[in-house]
């Protein structure tokens, strides 16, 4: 065993050729992934062309590694700009954004890098550790398991919210679940609030409804406010890797919190079916809810930056697992790579334990090279990356808007997507100015549609007796346990400081 | 097919000169022009990768020509085939979507602006036979055991209205099969659940399965078109007549895969430079070669011939409408 996988470690990074295939596919996952609305899934789709001809390893590490790096910049707009490239980096958005208008984007990048090479690279662990028992694990969750961590989510929204908002929250995120309903209904095939508008049948596109809530409203704000994003003078910050350091070692500071996260996000990727905004949100929800002082989320709290990023990177480690030892892809971006794999000549299914397991180790030191490859390099750029947050509104606003522009279109390539641009981003300017929490409007509308369309299937094969599962039951408790403490909480808010409590 | 085939032949033969000529002038008008290719699903899995395949083997035998690949997702194939038909009928638009659109068009459904029979039709890239999976951990080793199962076991399919559910709801209904079908399995995820053991099996193509197959996780009990040779054709096990039409409908769809066409009215010149290179497209050894390594084998068959075979498709009896419209219809089962 160990021999294998040092074997494979040596192999992987003294083979100059795959080391600098390594580092193209880096640039273009990062690159791909710094860009709003195009996905990793479109650049596998685009990259297959290149991997025909390719020796099989090779072609599966440039690959894998493409895709692996794409959460890793995603966060650079989210922090910087308060523009998200797709659904996981929305919640990087909500803490990250504030951090930077402080003037501390060095620092939320720093940390917000750190975190998802650390998830990265805690994903590898957990596939490593995962692959005996991967079986039991993965078959152990059904549409029943699936509709209670939906409502386990959404119950999170009680604590996003803040103290006193929470029925705020609650009507925002009911909002959100209520947008959910929109398009094909799962169950009877009707098309819900669409009509004949064939672009809404599956459903409002996340990536517009995260873009208009979250970027446009900011922008507004920063055009009607003048000066720069950072509220601060740039001679008022020592703007230096000192700040950058600074971040990266939030990332130890807060150890536990990062390696619950990676892990729950290996988890959730590792199970097909949730989704992968899903892990971020989640993630960021179970920050929120294990702080012991929520109040600070939503203003720049540094957790929230680390939370989704350490999810999003750790869930590709997890979902590589059902694609390679069952042939079953984790996630849509799995699905196409494994087409790839099988031009590549690889056989995702169980024989890949017996007959390949030097390419398995392969694959997962290239996942821990490829990450740390990413963060060195974003580390090292970010200096003078953000230093764009001390630009002149003026000069910044009309390319960013252009990037929401093209991000809205371009995720599915239908322009009615810009006028629900344009109406949600009227309603986002106004819950930014009176001061409504918009976070749970995302969670409702991302775990909505999978609560739904999993209790249908749950009621189907189990009827109500679904409950009554083993995990089932221990997911019951945990959301009795959230919904007991968030009641607690809201009527005494003042003992929250001396209280944690992990679920 | 096989009349079609000398009824093809002779006209070709008969023409072959004037043919010729036009295709070579319709040709000349794809120089320094670019074709839009619209793929009818989001990028990656097959539809997009026969796509872009068929894209760019297509150019290299259109001299002058460029081909750009758009992917227009969304309403289960109907927003693309909506957007290839309603193009501007100059050749400079084409695209692939479902056969499955077939079913959408006999019975009228929402959204359908498009009628199959009117398309310009360049041709058809693979067959893709549809099969009965079952888990390997059931029982059931064979059709015949299926049949004579006591209480109803659950079969998974996707969302209602794709052409995967109608399949499996017609032939599940008019062979009678004790079969309950349960919604809502997209992409892999009823593979996922006959794992699980919350299902049984599936009816889906041969190519989604293969590789859930050769790992051990199921067999396939019957199979309907392909000439593959490890497992009964389905036709061959049942004798009801109305059920043998139905199966013949869904035949029909299975061989006419990754079709490419146009919008109807395609001046007849550029039809024919483009069902050429189609064809040289095709033939490509490379092409075949690539193909074959995403297991998708290439079977082509070329403009008027996909065009019979569509026509015939959609000139259903009454009763086989009747069937379909109930299938398709929103109320679940």
């Amino acid at each position: 065993m160990f021999d294998v996988m040092f074997a494979a470690l040596g192999a992987l990074v003294t083979n100059p050729q795959t080391m600098g295939l390594m580092l193209i596919a880096v640039m273009i996952g990062l690159i791909v992934g710094a860009t709003p609305g195009i996905g990793g899934r479109l650049s596998i789709a685009l990259a297959i062309p290149f991997v025909f001809g390719m020796d099989m390893t090779q072609g599966a590490v440039f690959l894998l590694t493409m895709h692996a790096v794409n959460g890793t910049s995603g966060q650079i707009s989210s922090i910087m700009f308060g523009v998200p490239g797709d659904g996981d980096d929305a919640a990087t958005t909500i803490d990250g954004y504030p951090m930077a208008k402080k003037g501390e984007a060095g620092r939320a990048l720093g940390a917000s890098i750190t975190a998802s090479g650390v998830g990265g690279i805690i994903g590898a662990i957990v596939f490593a550790v995962m692959i005996p028992v991967l079986e039991p694990i993965v078959l152990a969750f059904s549409p029943a398991e699936f509709f209670l961590l939906a409502i386990l989510g959404i119950t999170f929204i009680a604590f996003l919210a803040g103290g006193n908002n929470i029925f705020k929250g609650m009507i925002v995120g009911l909002f959100g679940m209520m947008l959910a309903t929109i398009g094909m209904d799962p169950q009877t095939g009707t098309a819900r609030y669409a009509g004949d508008y064939l672009f809404l049948w599956d459903g409002v596109s996340l990536v517009t409804c995260v873009l208009a809530l979250f970027a446009v409203p900011e922008m507004i704000t920063l055009a009607v406010k003048g000066g720069s994003i950072a509220a601060i003078s740039m001679d008022g910050v020592k703007f230096s890797y000192k700040q950058i350091f600074q971040g990266v070692m939030e990332v130890p500071r807060h150890w536990f919190l990062a390696l619950r996260t990676s892990v729950i996000g290996a988890l959730i990727g590792m199970v097909p079916g949730l989704g992968g905004s899903a892990a971020a949100w989640l993630c960021y929800g179970h920050a929120v809810q294990s702080s012991k002082t929520p109040e600070r989320f939503g203003r720049g709290a540094v957790e929230g930056v680390i939370a989704p990023e350490t999810a999003s990177n750790a869930k590709e480690g997890g979902s590589l697992l059902p694609t390679l030892f069952f042939g079953i892809p984790g996630s849509s971006g799995m699905a196409v790579m494994m087409g790839a794999f099988l031009i590549l000549g690889i056989q995702p299914g169980p024989a890949m334990i017996t007959k390949h397991l030097d390419l398995v180790w392969t694959l997962i030191w290239a996942l821990v090279v490829g990450n740390l490859i990413a963060v060195s390099f974003l580390l090292f750029i970010t200096r003078w990356v953000a230093v764009l947050t001390f630009i002149n509104a003026t000069m910044l606003v009309p390319f960013i808007v252009v990037l929401v522009v093209i991000g809205a279109y371009v995720n599915e390539g239908q322009w009615e997507n810009l006028l629900i641009l344009l109406g949600m981003s009227i309603i986002g300017y106004a819950m930014l100015r009176a001061n409504w929490p918009r976070a749970p409007f995302v969670i409702g509308l991302v775990l909505g549609r999978i609560a739904e369309e999993s209790l249908h299937k749950a009621l189907d094969l189990w009827g109500l007796s679904f409950f009554t599962r083993p995990i089932s039951m221990v997911l019951i408790g945990m959301i009795v346990a959230t919904i007991g403490f968030a009641i607690y909480r809201s009527r005494k808010p003042n003992v929250l400081d001396n209280m944690q409590v992990s679920a | 097919m096989k009349n079609a085939w000398k009824i093809f032949a002779a006209s070709l033969a008969a023409c072959a000169a004037t043919q010729a000529q036009a295709a070579d002038e319709g040709a000349a008008f794809f120089k320094e022009k670019t074709v839009t290719y619209i793929v009818a699903t989001a990028p990656g899995g097959g539809y997009d990768s026969y796509g872009r395949l068929v894209a760019e083997y297509m150019q290299r035998n259109l001299p002058g020509s460029t081909f750009v690949v758009k992917n227009m997702p969304g309403a289960g194939h109907i927003i693309g085939a909506n957007a290839v038909y309603a193009s501007k009928a100059d050749g400079l638009t084409l695209g692939t979507f479902n056969t499955g659109l077939i079913y959408n068009q006999i019975v009228g459904a929402q959204g359908v602006k498009f009628d199959l029979s009117k398309m310009s039709w360049i041709g058809k890239a693979a067959s893709d036979p549809r099969v009965i999976v079952v888990a390997s951990q059931s029982p059931i080793k064979s059709f015949a055991d299926l049949q004579a199962q006591k209480t109803p076991v659950n079969f998974a399919t996707a969302g209602p209205g794709s052409a995967s559910y109608v399949e499996t709801v017609i032939l599940t209904n008019t062979l009678k099969l004790p079969v309950k079908n349960l919604t809502g399995y997209n992409g892999t995820d009823d593979q996922l659940a006959m794992r699980r053991g919350e299902v049984v099996g599936s009816i889906a193509s041969r190519s989604s399965y293969s590789t859930f197959i050769e790992n051990g996780y199921g067999r396939y009990i019957a199979q309907i078109g392909g000439n593959d040779k490890d497992v009964p054709q389905l036709s061959s096990l049942v004798k009801d007549q109305k059920a043998l039409d139905l199966i013949a409908l869904v035949q029909s769809q299975g061989d006419i895969a990754r079709l490419t066409a146009g919008p109807p009215g395609v001046p007849a010149d550029r039809v024919k430079a483009l069902i050429e290179a189609y064809k040289k497209a095709m033939e490509d050894k490379e092409l075949q070669a690539r193909a074959e390594k995403l297991e998708k084998p290439v079977e082509p068959a070329y403009g008027e011939d996909v065009a019979k075979a569509i026509v015939k498709a959609l000139n259903q009896s009454d009763d086989t409408k009747q069937l379909l419209a109930e299938a398709l219809k929103s109320d679940k089962k």
